[in-house]
């Protein structure tokens, strides 16, 4: 190989490691992944927020003995904001699903969701203890 | 110049180039993830300052029924609830400027004791009531009155059972409704010798919990000229269940003065009068809903009705953000509730951007 070819070689790999180099950024930033891990806790918050208040004088525990999923749903939907949907399902003390009918207000779809975990006693004669499953998504 | 010279310039060029175009590339990826971090935990920081002041009474702990005081530290939370989000009336009641005793956001900015934290705080009902007035019916020795209720929470409908009280003068008549799709109609219908103008209170209970209460307040005319607008005679404040009225102008007479809820309502008792101002106490009522406090009277001639809520809101206090780009600003909405009634309380927090 003559000096002149080996200038030249140069440049062709100078020419490569740019090619290589960017085709690694323009993959590696189609690959990146983006967790908003803020929204996500706030919106836990907001939910869990929700079902303590609704529970705080009993009104969800009583929904649920009387088996009134419309007022779960409709309470529910009142008290979260307008842009969350939410699917919820409640079970009894030995984790079977209770509510025969999808609690709701919309598909959760690909967006992110939001889990909360929530234990309600019932405040009737009887004593009754459920868990609550709260899904939550932002409507974008 | 030999080519070899050349070849190896601009392949050093090239590799110069390329190097700050990976660090430009570099720090772009970057930058979202680090700004992210320091939001997060900005935002964590501000979510904490929120709840703190909805969860922490302040000092001392009935700061809001003492007229007089202010507090050491700024606190909303009711002391004597069990309940977490329980915000006391009087506290949230001195936060509306329209309030004798407000306190100013200076004074609430110094109490708060976080010299880097400006902050802005809204509660409001969970859902709105709008009235409008749809149609008029003038017969011989009454006249009727066609009304349009709308309950909607941001343009969807709430279900709700609708209790409405007309108030003249010597006159009140209350009436009840139903709004299954968030939509209710009903007619009024006033005496002619009944003097007015008058006022429209409509109380909306949703139907599946009694707590989730809003309400909606609508003057007109009947029989006399248009209502003036709010404060225009009296100034109404009331605190530590006692409602003092003080007079814009000096020939006023009061007559009689209404306290409304969803259930009950009341003709409240003068405890104290002067030529400046008049008290009245405010009964506990015992259901979940705001009391609406309307009084009544003359202005030599003219026929008044003046209104307010205690707790008293609507109400926005704080800095305004709507145009800063001065200052990172995050907004935490809770559900709050007061003497048992749920309202939605929004705090804004910002501070300088880092």
């Amino acid at each position: 190989m003559n000096k002149q070819n080996r200038g030249q070689i140069r440049i062709i790999e100078a020419f490569l490691a740019v090619l290589v180099i960017f085709s690694s950024f323009a993959v590696s930033s189609n690959l990146t992944i983006t967790q908003n891990v803020r929204k996500s806790g706030d919106l836990a918050s907001v939910g869990l927020q929700a079902l303590m208040t609704l529970d705080s004088d009993g009104s969800l525990g009583r929904f649920i003995d009387y088996r009134n999923w419309t007022a779960v749903r409709d309470s529910l939907d009142t008290v979260l904001p307008v842009s969350v949907c939410f699917n919820l399902t409640v079970y009894n003390d030995q984790m079977r699903q209770i509510n025969e009918v999808n609690i709701s207000n919309g598909a959760l779809g690909g967006q992110e969701v939001a889990s909360v975990e929530y234990t309600c006693a019932s405040q009737s004669a009887m004593f009754r203890c459920y868990m609550i499953y709260l899904q939550l998504a932002v409507v974008e | 110049m030999p080519a070899i010279s050349v070849d190896t310039f601009f392949a050093c060029s090239l590799m110069v180039l390329l190097v700050l175009s990976a660090m430009a590339a570099t720090s772009k990826l970057l930058y979202p993830y680090i700004n992210n971090v320091i939001d997060s935990s900005l935002a964590e920081r501000y979510r904490e300052v929120s709840k703190y002041l909805l969860l922490n009474g302040g000092t001392p702990s009935n700061w809001g029924q003492n007229c007089r005081a202010n507090p050491a530290t700024f606190g909303l939370a009711d002391a004597d609830s069990d309940n977490p989000y329980a915000l006391d009336i009087d506290k949230v009641s001195r936060l509306n400027s329209e309030n004798l005793y407000a306190m100013s956001y200076a004074q609430i900015f110094t109490a708060l004791k976080m010299s880097d934290v400006s902050f802005r705080i809204e509660i409001k009902p969970i859902f709105d009531v709008t009235i409008n007035l749809t149609a008029t019916f003038q017969l011989a020795n009454e006249t009727s009155y066609q009304f349009e209720i709308l309950t909607q929470k941001n343009g969807i409908p709430i279900q709700v059972e609708l209790k409405c009280y007309a108030i003249a003068e010597d006159f009140l008549e209350t009436s009840y409704a139903y709004a299954s799709n968030g939509e209710s109609n009903f007619n009024i219908t006033i005496p002619n010798d009944v003097g007015g103008p008058v006022l429209l209170v409509a109380f909306a209970k949703a139907t599946y919990d009694p707590r989730i209460v809003s309400f909606g307040v609508y003057a007109f005319g009947h029989d006399s000229t248009s209502p003036k607008p709010k404060n225009t005679f009296l100034r109404l404040s009331p605190l530590n269940h006692s409602l003092t009225t003080s007079f814009v102008y000096s020939g006023i007479n009061l007559s009689k003065v209404y306290a409304l809820t969803v259930d009950y309502y009341s003709i409240l008792e003068q405890t104290a009068s002067s030529n400046q101002s008049a008290t009245y106490n405010i009964p506990h009522f015992l259901d979940s809903s705001p009391t609406l406090l309307v009084a009544t009277g003359w202005n030599s001639t003219v026929f008044f009705t003046e209104w307010t809520t205690y707790p008293q809101i609507p109400l926005q206090i704080g800095a305004n953000f709507g145009t800063s780009t001065l200052s990172n600003v995050f907004a935490y909405t809770y559900v709050s509730s007061i003497n048992s009634a749920l309202y939605e309380c929004t705090v804004w927090l910002g501070g300088p951007k880092e």
